[in-house]
């Protein structure tokens, strides 16, 4: 085994996959993530970006004919175990998702019910379990939050709660799916910053170019299923070109840095 | 009914300050004790009503919510009354359909007095630690939680229809509109409980439900 092959946590080979209506959402798609690295995953509303971080936790290849989940089980590999019916409990402690939408993710009537729902199916003794809901909880900033009631938290804090339930179960690679939207900037910032503090690998499927540049070391632009760059977000997202092909534009952040005033 | 309306909080009274179980207690015994009364027994029940709308105004539940509430309810009920002489022949049909008046009503405002006094997650806590079980307990809070989604999601609906139809068209229109409305609601739920299936086996959710609290 090589060095780099060591420091793996997840290796995505010739992922396709197509909805029961017909629809190619992942075609051939390939790439590996390293320890620690904060992968952003843009491309225009439709490329396939949902279908391809709802692989990585196991969610999808389970509803569609098993022979097609079969092969596509196998494309998918967490440190080292693949993502299969067989692995699928190890796979998902693993792997850490976070919603779009916080309303499908956080269902037990009080934020501290829900942060311990993950540990609690980990089969953690009860002592543990209290721990991690008050580190989690710290974690996003929710000191104090535990008795609250769900219904009573704005966007930005429901977000962090599903977050702090997610950070609950210690997972490797966190997978957030448009964790931005809908966000104000106050809430946005804040969700950055925890983020960051983050000490796994991430994997941020987004529509926020900005915050990919701020916050990610790398970038995968995905259209119609297939990777169509791999890089560093401050020469991928900076290529006017490719931004244009694929339905995206030059955060304004790069503009910036780059034009000279004329 | 946005999140912030959707609770309000009901001032503190000597009700409020009652442990959650006594309130449970005492309003099942409401319930239980108009089931034993003489279904059409007129001063027993009376003095029952009595009891509860007593017992709501010491909880200072405004009038106007109760009233609202249980003209609501009196409209299923007197319909199902009805219907019982209708069917039951006119003899004892009516005995019958005071008893379903009043029992309905009497459990009706027991259960309005119970939860305006225990907030809901507080009163899921007590049924748990009394021994109601947990899968129950789950399917409660999830329905609970769930119903205040739904809510908003059916008030945006409603303003982006009403945002297009100008106010034009008469009952039949808004009839079918509002079918329309109700059946768009049933498949985004359809929709929801995928996903939050999904987001519980995200989390390891195997099908055993556990709680903090065994």
């Amino acid at each position: 085994m090589t060095p780099s092959a060591a420091d793996t946590v997840l290796e995505v080979s010739g992922l396709s996959f197509g909805y029961p209506n017909g629809r190619q959402a992942l075609d051939n798609v390939r790439f590996t993530l390293r320890r620690g690295e904060i992968l952003g995953i843009v491309g225009p509303s439709g490329a396939g970006k949902s279908t391809l971080l709802l692989h990585l936790n196991g969610l999808l290849p389970l509803r569609p004919e098993p022979t097609r989940a079969a092969t596509n089980g196998a494309a998918v590999h967490v440190a080292g175990l693949s993502v299969g019916a067989a692995n699928l409990a190890e796979v998902r402690r693993r792997v850490g998702f976070l919603f779009q939408d916080p309303d499908d993710q956080l269902f037990c009537p009080t934020v501290r019910d829900d942060v311990a729902f993950g540990p609690l199916n980990l089969g953690l003794p009860r002592a543990e379990v209290e721990r991690r809901i008050t580190a989690s909880l710290g974690a996003v900033g929710l000191e104090g939050f535990e008795s609250r009631s769900t219904l009573q938290l704005s966007l930005g804090e429901r977000k962090r709660v599903c977050l702090a339930g997610v950070l609950a179960c210690q997972p490797l690679i966190l997978a957030l799916d448009e964790p931005f939207s809908n966000l104000d900037p106050r809430a946005r910032r804040t969700l950055v910053d925890v983020l960051r503090r983050f000490e796994g690998s991430q994997i941020i499927a987004t529509h926020e170019l900005d915050v990919v540049v701020e916050l990610c070391n790398r970038v995968i632009v995905l259209d119609e299923g297939a990777i169509r760059a791999d890089g560093p977000p401050a020469s991928v997202l900076a290529d006017e070109a490719l931004m244009e092909r694929h339905g995206l534009e030059v955060p304004l952040r790069l503009q910036l840095s780059r034009k000279p005033t004329p | 009914m946005n999140e912030s309306t959707a609770r309000p909080r009901p001032p503190r009274s000597l009700c409020h300050r009652l442990p959650p179980a006594v309130v449970l207690l005492l309003s099942v015994s409401a319930i239980a004790l108009g089931m034993f009364l003489p279904p059409a027994h007129w001063p027993s029940h009376g003095a029952l009503l009595c009891v509860l709308f007593a017992a709501l105004g010491l909880a200072r539940v405004p009038f106007a919510v109760v009233a609202g509430r249980l003209a609501i309810f009196l409209g299923f009920a007197l319909l199902f009354a009805i219907s019982v002489p209708l069917s039951q022949g006119f003899r004892g049909g009516f005995e019958i359909a005071q008893g379903i008046l009043f029992r309905g009503t009497e459990s009706f405002l027991a259960g309005l007095w119970l939860i305006s006094v225990v907030p809901f997650e507080r009163l899921l806590a007590t049924l748990r630690r009394l021994g109601v079980p947990a899968i129950l307990i789950a399917i409660l809070a999830f329905m609970y939680r769930f119903l205040f989604v739904l809510w908003n999601e059916l008030d945006t609906m409603r303003a982006a229809r009403r945002a297009r139809t100008f106010d034009r068209g008469g009952l039949a229109f808004r009839w079918r509109n509002a079918a329309q409305m109700i059946g768009m609601l049933l498949i985004r739920s359809l929709g929801r409980s995928e996903r939050v299936y999904g987001a519980m086996c995200a989390r390891g959710w195997d099908g055993t439900l556990r709680t903090l609290d065994e």
